[in-house]
C-alpha cells in the first residue's frame, strides 16, 4: 500500500524540496510506494493528519502525534544513510 | 531588450552545473527546471498585481491610507535576485569568495545552502541599479556574503547552545542581520523596569493564534478585508463579487507563489550537490561550520508563538505608520516574519514578550527601507523579464525592509566607491573581531 509521507520545514519550500527529493529517490530505489507531500511548520502547529510519517528539518509542535524523524542529515550530508535505512523501517 | 532570466538562466546553470563536474543531461535539466520555476513565479506576481493594485488604491482613495507598494514577498525577491544581472554570476562567485575566506581563516562557515545566494544578489542586484554599475553590484554582494558569514561566526556558540545543533551556523541573510541587532535592543530590555519581568507561554500561543500560522486562510482574511476597505459597497453585486475574488486571489498567490520557488530550488538541488562534492574533494578533513538555511530553527516552539502574535502587530504597524510615510502593504511575507525573528529569539533567551518587542521594532523601521528601494527593485525586477504591465510598485519584507539591505543601498547610493570602502573596512574589522572572538571561545573550552 501507498504510504503518505509529509516533509516539513520552515518555509515548506527550501529545505523540504531537497529532503523530498532524497526520499523519493530512495524509495523508488528500494520499490517502496510513497506519495512525498512538503509543507511549513506554521501549518501544523494546530495539529494534522492523514499522514504515516513526517520527516521534518526543523522541530515539530508536540500537538502533532504522527512519528517523526529528523532530516537535518540530509542537509548536513553527515549521517545520510543511517536516516533513510529509519525512513524504510518506519514506512515497512 | 533584455534575455529575461527565464532565457539566461538555464543556459548559465547548465554551464556551471558542467564546470563544478555535473553531467549534461543533469546538468540542462536542472537548467530548464530552473527557467520553469522563474516563469511561474513570473505569473504569479502578475496575478497579485492585477488583483491587489486596484483595491489597494481603493484603499488610498478612501480612507487617505496610501499602501500602494504591494509586497511581494521572499519567493519573488529571491527570483528577482536571481533573475538580475548581479544574481547571474552569483553563485560561482561567492562560492570562490567563500573558499577564499576559508583559505585565509576568515570565516569558519562554509555556506553549501547556494539557494541563499540570492540574499547577496539582492543587495548586489539592487546596488548595481540605482548607482548604475554592475562592478558596484558585485562587490557589494561580496561584501554582504562577508559580513553575513561573519555574523554567522558571531552568533553560532550562542545558537548552537541554545538549539543543540553542534557544528553548524546560519549564514543566512535575512536571520543573521536581525541577530546581530537583538543584543542592543536586549541591552535596552533588561533596563526597563517592570518590562524585564514579562514572561509568556508559547503553548496557550499556538492555541490561539494558531489561525495566523495557516497562509491560504490569513491571505483569504487580508483578501476580504481589503476588498471591503478599498471596493467598498456603493454597488451590491458589483463590489461582493470584486471582494469575494480578491480574497480567493490572494488565498492562491500564498499557496502558489512558494510552490513555484519549489520548482526552482527543485532544479538548483543538483548544483548544490555538484558543488559540495566539489569543494569536499579539494579540502579533505578541513573543520568548518556547516551553514545551514536558518528554517530548520523555526519549528520552535517560542519562533512559532513569536512570528503568530507578529502577522497582525505587523499588519497594524504598517497601517499606523502610514501617515510618516510606509507605503508597503505587507502580504506575501507575513509567512516570512519566522525567518526575521528566529535567531533573535535565542538572544533574548527564549522570552516571546521580548521577541515580538524587538521584531516590532525591527519590522517597524524595515517598512521604511522597503519603501526606499521599492522603485529601485521594481526597475530591476522588469529588467529581470518579470511583466509589470499594470505599472505597479513592489517590494518586500524579506529582503526588502532588511537593515543590512537598507545599509548597503543608501551607503552606495549617496558615497559611490568611498561608501562601499566603508562597508568592506567595517566588515573586515567585524570579520577579523569574530576570528579573535571565535578562536577564544574554542581554546577555553579545550582548557576546561
Amino acid at each position: 500500500m501507498t504510504k503518505k509521507v509529509l516533509v516539513i520545514c520552515g518555509t515548506g519550500v527550501a529545505t523540504s524540496t531537497v529532503v523530498a527529493i532524497k526520499i523519493k529517490d530512495f524509495c523508488s530505489s528500494r520499490g517502496i510506494p510513497v506519495v512525498v507531500t512538503q509543507g511549513k511548520v506554521m501549518d501544523i502547529v494546530r495539529g494534522i493528519e492523514g499522514y504515516d510519517l513526517i520527516v521534518a528539518t526543523t522541530p515539530i509542535p508536540s500537538t502533532v502525534k504522527i512519528p517523526v524523524i529528523q532530516g537535518l542529515s540530509f542537509l548536513t550530508g553527515i549521517g545520510n544513510e543511517a536516516t533513510l535505512e529509519k525512513i524504510a523501517q518506519a514506512l515497512s | 531588450m533584455d534575455l529575461g532570466a527565464s532565457i539566461a538562466l538555464p543556459i548559465l546553470i547548465t554551464v556551471f552545473g558542467l564546470m563544478l563536474g555535473e553531467k549534461l543531461p543533469r546538468a540542462f535539466r536542472a537548467g530548464v527546471t530552473i527557467g520553469i520555476g522563474f516563469i511561474g513565479i513570473g505569473l504569479i506576481i502578475g496575478l497579485l498585481f492585477g488583483k491587489v493594485g486596484p483595491a489597494a488604491q481603493g484603499l488610498a482613495d478612501r480612507f487617505n491610507v496610501d499602501l500602494t507598494i504591494v509586497d511581494v514577498g521572499w519567493p519573488a525577491s529571491a527570483a528577482i535576485a536571481f533573475g538580475s544581472k548581479v544574481g547571474a554570476i552569483i553563485i560561482p562567485i561567492c562560492l570562490l569568495m567563500n573558499i577564499f575566506l576559508l583559505a585565509v581563516g576568515l570565516t569558519k562557515t562554509f555556506d553549501i545552502d547556494l539557494w541563499n545566494y540570492w540574499h547577496f544578489a539582492f543587495i548586489g542586484g539592487l546596488v548595481a541599479a540605482i548607482t548604475e554599475s554592475y562592478a558596484k553590484g558585485i562587490v557589494t554582494a561580496l561584501i554582504a556574503m562577508m559580513l553575513t558569514l561573519a555574523l554567522a561566526d558571531w552568533a553560532a556558540p550562542r545558537i548552537q547552545a541554545h538549539y543543540d545543533y553542534p557544528d553548524i551556523s546560519f549564514p543566512h541573510g535575512t536571520s543573521a542581520a536581525y541577530a546581530i541587532l537583538a543584543y542592543p535592543l536586549n541591552w535596552v530590555f533588561d533596563r526597563i523596569p517592570g518590562f524585564n519581568k514579562l514572561k509568556a507561554d508559547p503553548e496557550s500561543i499556538q492555541k490561539r493564534f494558531g489561525i495566523f500560522g495557516e497562509t491560504t486562510m490569513l491571505g483569504l482574511f487580508i483578501g476580504l478585508a481589503l476588498g471591503v476597505a478599498g471596493f467598498g459597497l456603493d454597488k451590491p453585486r458589483e463590489d461582493i463579487i470584486a471582494i469575494l475574488g480578491l480574497g480567493i486571489t490572494l488565498a492562491a498567490v500564498m499557496l502558489l507563489l512558494p510552490r513555484m520557488v519549489a520548482i526552482l530550488m527543485e532544479g538548483l538541488v543538483p548544483i548544490s550537490e555538484a558543488a559540495r562534492s566539489f569543494v569536499g574533494k579539494r579540502f579533505p578533513g578541513r573543520k568548518f561550520y556547516i551553514g545551514l538555511d536558518s528554517a530548520v530553527v523555526i519549528g520552535q516552539p517560542a519562533v512559532i508563538a513569536t512570528s503568530l502574535i507578529l502577522v497582525p502587530v505587523t499588519l497594524l504597524t504598517a497601517i499606523a505608520l502610514a501617515p510618516l510615510g510606509n507605503k508597503v502593504f505587507p502580504l506575501v511575507d507575513l509567512a516570512t516574519i519566522p525567518f526575521i525573528v528566529c535567531l533573535m529569539v535565542p538572544i533574548f533567551g527564549g522570552n516571546i514578550i521580548r521577541s515580538v518587542a524587538g521584531g516590532a521594532i525591527l519590522i517597524g523601521g524595515g517598512l521604511f527601507i522597503a519603501t526606499a528601494i521599492a522603485p529601485t527593485l521594481t526597475e530591476v525586477a522588469v529588467s529581470s523579464g518579470f511583466n509589470n504591465e499594470t505599472g505597479g510598485t513592489i517590494s518586500s519584507l524579506v529582503d526588502g525592509a532588511n537593515p543590512m539591505t537598507g545599509l548597503f543601498y543608501w551607503l552606495s547610493d549617496i558615497g559611490g566607491w568611498t561608501g562601499i570602502g566603508i562597508l568592506g573596512a567595517i566588515t573586515l574589522a567585524i570579520s577579523i573581531f569574530v576570528k579573535m572572538k571565535v578562536k577564544h571561545n574554542i581554546s577555553s573550552s579545550v582548557s576546561h
